[in-house]
């Protein structure tokens, strides 16, 4: 564009040379033409790369797809639609049915919503209508913060302390409440479908509740006020004006919350028992697809393997079209406004037609006496009416605030388990830089040797670090596409694939590396580069959405400004956008790298652990998560346990704190620009 | 003490900032009242403050006495305030979920009114006092957001007086419309006039002149003038007073 210009206009006012050169026209206009020439290759070429990430992304979720799909062929071809029905799983026969693990998926994620769901829900509104301005913010972030406790520490500290309760002082007492029958039947055990479900919704939870939230907060201010003129008292004016408009907003939030309890893997391996059977009581032990997958990938033969992909094809699906139904339900209620308020039967109309046509007297005139049948006007009626909404008010209030409350609770518990448990060993230098020791039995704990994480932590870096080389500049280069060149179709197909992406379990992730690896370069399986690769898989759409976000908070103006400058476009962001939005973008990759550090199913299927040191990309490496995941179903290696919360708890100062400097940097990025 | 609310002393704050100094106004029960002044000179706060909307603001303070009636309003509860004083917005503000119907009729609900009979006169009442009736005959199960800005706004009044308030407070309730829906609100406070202590603030001088009775001139959160329209406007005692009706300033 700036190229074909005519340079000759600029010349004619005495030109401004930093370099102090005297002005020669023609030398500056072949100089200027130069270097437009190179501007715009350049220019070219990184429109160029940021396309073609782009659609790299796009191509990933299609191999995501497509490997899975060829995968599982061997084993639809040997089994058919019979799998959907079969009830066994036994490698020995080569008999796969996938109905033990598609029921306990749906009874776990089900019953978790069911927990999860109306505390949310009573969060949110706690937050966004009752709690005082001041409170707001701290509660909001605690809130937020549960969100990024990793799912590997929820399951260890859910072994500890959820399984005993619900086993021990939860399940009897609903037992001897229903006399045993029907979903309650069998001897209550603690690990079992009831207990995954509990600790599902514990970690869904924050994610839903934070949905709704914005989903509330997004209702204008002006309408809870409408409400309030009229005399509404505060719960009131949130029923009237803002829980109907940010319905949508709050299924979409479950919705996608369903879909995350659906691909759990981590919680439900250590809390659901591991029995292929169906369901039939809430005591019973089960398993779901995701916890089939992590269990046995790893030790399956190829007829198995296959018949666990062909399994992850169909929880695929199921949180495919869980997101398509998100996206739709809130598209929908923005797209069509519909013609019609709640009562669609036209009543109203009919009714107050016939009204207008008997002309009964509008307005009785001040001081008229009330026409007869006309009851007097509530607001003159004594006392008890004010009494009861006042008490609905108060019991809102009191309801709300013992969500919120009871929402808070996991978090301060895992935080106070694993400093009491894990603080001992973590104060310890050496428990950084040293291996893990010799299995102890508990009875001598006192002389067990205190070992370390030391290849853990460096497991964990080498990891997230090599993940984050390659994922992170793909990610800001998609997300650059995004924002700043794409437009129509291509656009919102990049975008939709890289939400697709976000929402896939990372079971699925660590599965479709595995396949992929097995098949091109099998002796790269179980290596430190398989898990730095299914990390990265995780991390690139991850980042490409928050570039995008951060990117399209950036004012219009500034790019206008610098293109008006002259500026090419890819100038004007690299020099302008990006840096604007630097806290943003800072802030989801940090958020990226926090879920990749705090990842397990995908390391466990890819990376396998190791008790070593790093030996290189093709060897096994250990991390964090795998630390927790291993040692801490070890429950009778006293010294293995306390290592496992040591780990723990490095790996909750590690993700809280990224999530609080996360959190901190979001504010700085909106601070500067208050008209936004 | 005469006049349906008297404004006593009244200061207000947004958080350190002061936007009230010190009020004392008696508004008469007949009649409306405008209140005038620059921008940021307090007469949306002054507005908040008769219905207690200010107190719901984070940060907000207020310190001084609003009597309806001769009681303190500080001394009822909020709900019975804004029962009894109504107040329609700058923008329309109809619930944007909810019909024609259902938006008048969410006042009287919450104040106990549920057989279908009493909220269907209520509501036709209502829109017939508001002008809206013939616009919406046909569709009253269309949603409130359907109409036009002007509708819109009516259909605002139309919710506010569904409660039967005693005052109806206004602010700019045109400023958001065209010529002609300005026309057809300002016909109808003077219809609305007879039957409600009104109360409009407006940037619109030949506005407060057509609609009011008396005119207060807020100047920098203080009242300045407070008289009947006619002497405000033509005869001003202050000088400040008569810079800004002339449009020398503001």
């Amino acid at each position: 564009m700036t190229a074909t210009q005519s340079p000759a206009d600029c010349t004619e006012a005495p030109p401004y040379d930093p370099a102090g050169r005297p002005p020669t026209p023609a030398g500056r206009q072949s100089d200027r033409r130069l270097r437009l020439v190179g501007l715009n290759r350049i220019g070219r070429a990184f429109h160029g790369l940021a396309i073609a990430t782009a659609a790299g992304v796009v191509a990933l979720l299609g191999a995501v797809v497509l490997v899975l799909l060829e995968a599982s062929g061997g084993s639809s071809a040997r089994t058919g639609p019979a799998f959907l029905v079969g009830q066994t799983w036994d490698p020995v026969h080569n008999v796969y049915g996938a109905l033990p693990a598609i029921s306990g998926t749906i009874a776990t994620s089900g019953l978790a919503l069911l927990f999860a769901v109306p505390v949310a829900i009573g969060v949110a509104i706690f937050l966004t209508e009752f709690v005082p301005r001041r409170l707001r913010e701290p509660i909001a972030a605690l809130v937020d913060l549960s969100a990024a406790v990793p799912s590997v520490v929820w399951g260890f500290w859910a072994i500890l302390v959820v399984a005993p309760f619900v086993g021990h002082s939860v399940e009897p007492v609903l037992a001897r409440w229903t006399g045993g029958a029907g979903p309650f039947a069998r001897p209550p055990t603690g690990f079992d479908v009831l207990s995954a479900s509990v600790v599902l919704a514990i970690m869904v939870l924050p994610t839903i509740s934070a949905i709704s939230r914005s989903a509330l907060g997004a209702v204008p201010r002006s309408q809870r006020e409408a409400a309030l003129s009229l005399g509404a008292t505060r719960s009131e004016a949130a029923w009237l004006s803002v829980l109907r408009p940010a319905r949508s907003g709050i299924v979409a939030g479950i919705l996608l919350g369903f879909g995350r309890a659906a691909g759990e893997a981590v919680i439900v391996v250590g809390l659901i028992g591991n029995v292929y059977a169906l369901p039939t009581s809430l005591f019973a032990q089960g398993q779901t697809i995701a916890g089939e997958i992590l269990n046995d990938l790893n030790s399956g033969l190829p007829p198995e393997r296959s018949a666990l992909v062909e399994l992850g094809l169909l929880l695929l699906v199921v949180t495919v079209l869980v997101q398509l139904a998100a996206r739709g339900i809130v598209r929908w209620a923005e797209a069509s406004r519909p013609r019609f308020g709640s009562d669609r039967s036209g009543r109203a109309t009919r009714i107050l037609r016939e009204f207008g046509s008997g002309g009964l007297p509008p307005d009785p005139g001040p001081g008229a006496p009330a026409a007869p049948g006309r009851r007097p006007h509530p607001r003159t009626r004594p006392g008890h009416r004010r009494i009861v909404r006042r008490a609905r008010g108060i019991a809102a209030v009191a309801l709300t605030g013992a969500a919120t409350t009871l929402a808070l609770l996991p978090l301060v518990s895992v935080l106070g388990t694993a400093i009491s448990f894990g603080g001992v060993a973590a104060v310890h230098p050496s428990f950084y830089t040293s291996e893990l020791p010799a299995a102890c039995p508990a009875i001598a704990q006192a002389s067990c040797p205190i070992g370390g994480i030391g290849p853990a932590i460096q497991g964990t870096l080498l990891l997230v670090g090599l993940a984050s080389l390659v994922a992170v500049p793909v990610g800001i280069l998609a997300g650059v596409y995004l924002s700043e060149y794409g437009r129509g179709r291509g656009t919102s197909i990049v975008r939709l694939a890289a939400d697709l992406l976000v929402g896939i379990p990372s079971v699925l992730i660590g599965l479709f590396v595995v396949v992929v690896l097995l098949q091109g370069a099998p002796a790269l399986d179980n290596t430190a580069l398989a898990g730095a690769l299914a990390l990265g898989v995780l991390m690139v759409p991850i980042v490409t959405r928050a570039t995008e976000e951060a990117l399209k908070a950036v004012p219009q103006a500034a790019r206008e400004a610098a293109l008006a400058l002259g500026f090419p476009r890819h100038r004007a962001t690299i020099r302008v956008v990006l840096p604007s939005a630097r806290y943003g973008l800072i802030t989801g990759i940090f958020l990226a790298v926090a879920r990749a550090g705090g990842e397990t199913a995908a390391v466990v299927l890819t990376a396998f652990g190791s008790p070593y040191w790093f030996a290189g990309l093709n060897h096994p490496v250990s991390s964090l998560t795998l630390v927790i995941f291993e040692q801490g179903s070890q429950s009778s290696y006293s010294n293995w346990q306390a290592d496992a919360w040591g780990a723990a708890l490095v790996l909750l100062v590690l993700m809280l704190g990224v999530s609080v400097a996360a959190r901190l940097m979001a504010r700085g990025a909106t601070r500067p620009d208050p008209e936004a | 003490m005469s006049g349906k609310l008297n404004v006593d002393g009244l200061n207000a704050w947004y958080g350190r900032q002061q936007v009230l100094y010190d009020l004392t106004l008696d508004l008469p029960e007949s009649g409306v009242t405008a209140v005038i002044g620059p921008s940021g000179c307090g007469k949306t706060t002054f507005l908040r403050c008769l219905n207690r909307l200010h107190d719901e603001l984070p940060g907000a303070r207020v310190d001084g006495r609003v009597l309806l009636d001769g009681t303190d309003v500080r001394r009822l509860e909020a709900t019975e305030v804004r029962a009894r004083i109504g107040m329609v917005f700058q923008k329309p503000t109809p619930f944007s979920h909810m019909s024609i119907y259902e938006n008048v009729a969410a006042g009287p609900r919450l104040l106990g009114l549920h057989r279908r009979e009493d909220l269907d006169r209520a509501v036709w009442a209502s829109l017939v006092r508001a002008g809206l009736w013939e616009e919406v005959r046909d569709d009253v199960d269309a949603l409130g957001t359907s109409l036009s800005g002007g509708q819109q706004q009516r259909l605002c009044i139309a919710r506010a007086i569904a409660v039967e308030p005693e005052v109806l407070l206004m602010d700019e309730p045109c400023s958001a419309l065209d010529p002609i829906a300005t026309a057809k609100v300002e016909r109808l406070i003077a219809e609305l006039k007879e039957r409600y202590t009104i109360v409009i603030v407006t940037h619109n001088l030949p506005q407060a002149r057509r609609v009011s009775d008396r005119t207060a001139f807020f100047y920098l959160g203080k009242v300045v003038e407070f008289d009947r329209t006619s002497a405000v406007f033509d005869h001003p005692k202050e000088a400040l007073t008569e810079n800004y009706v002339q449009g020398r300033f503001g």
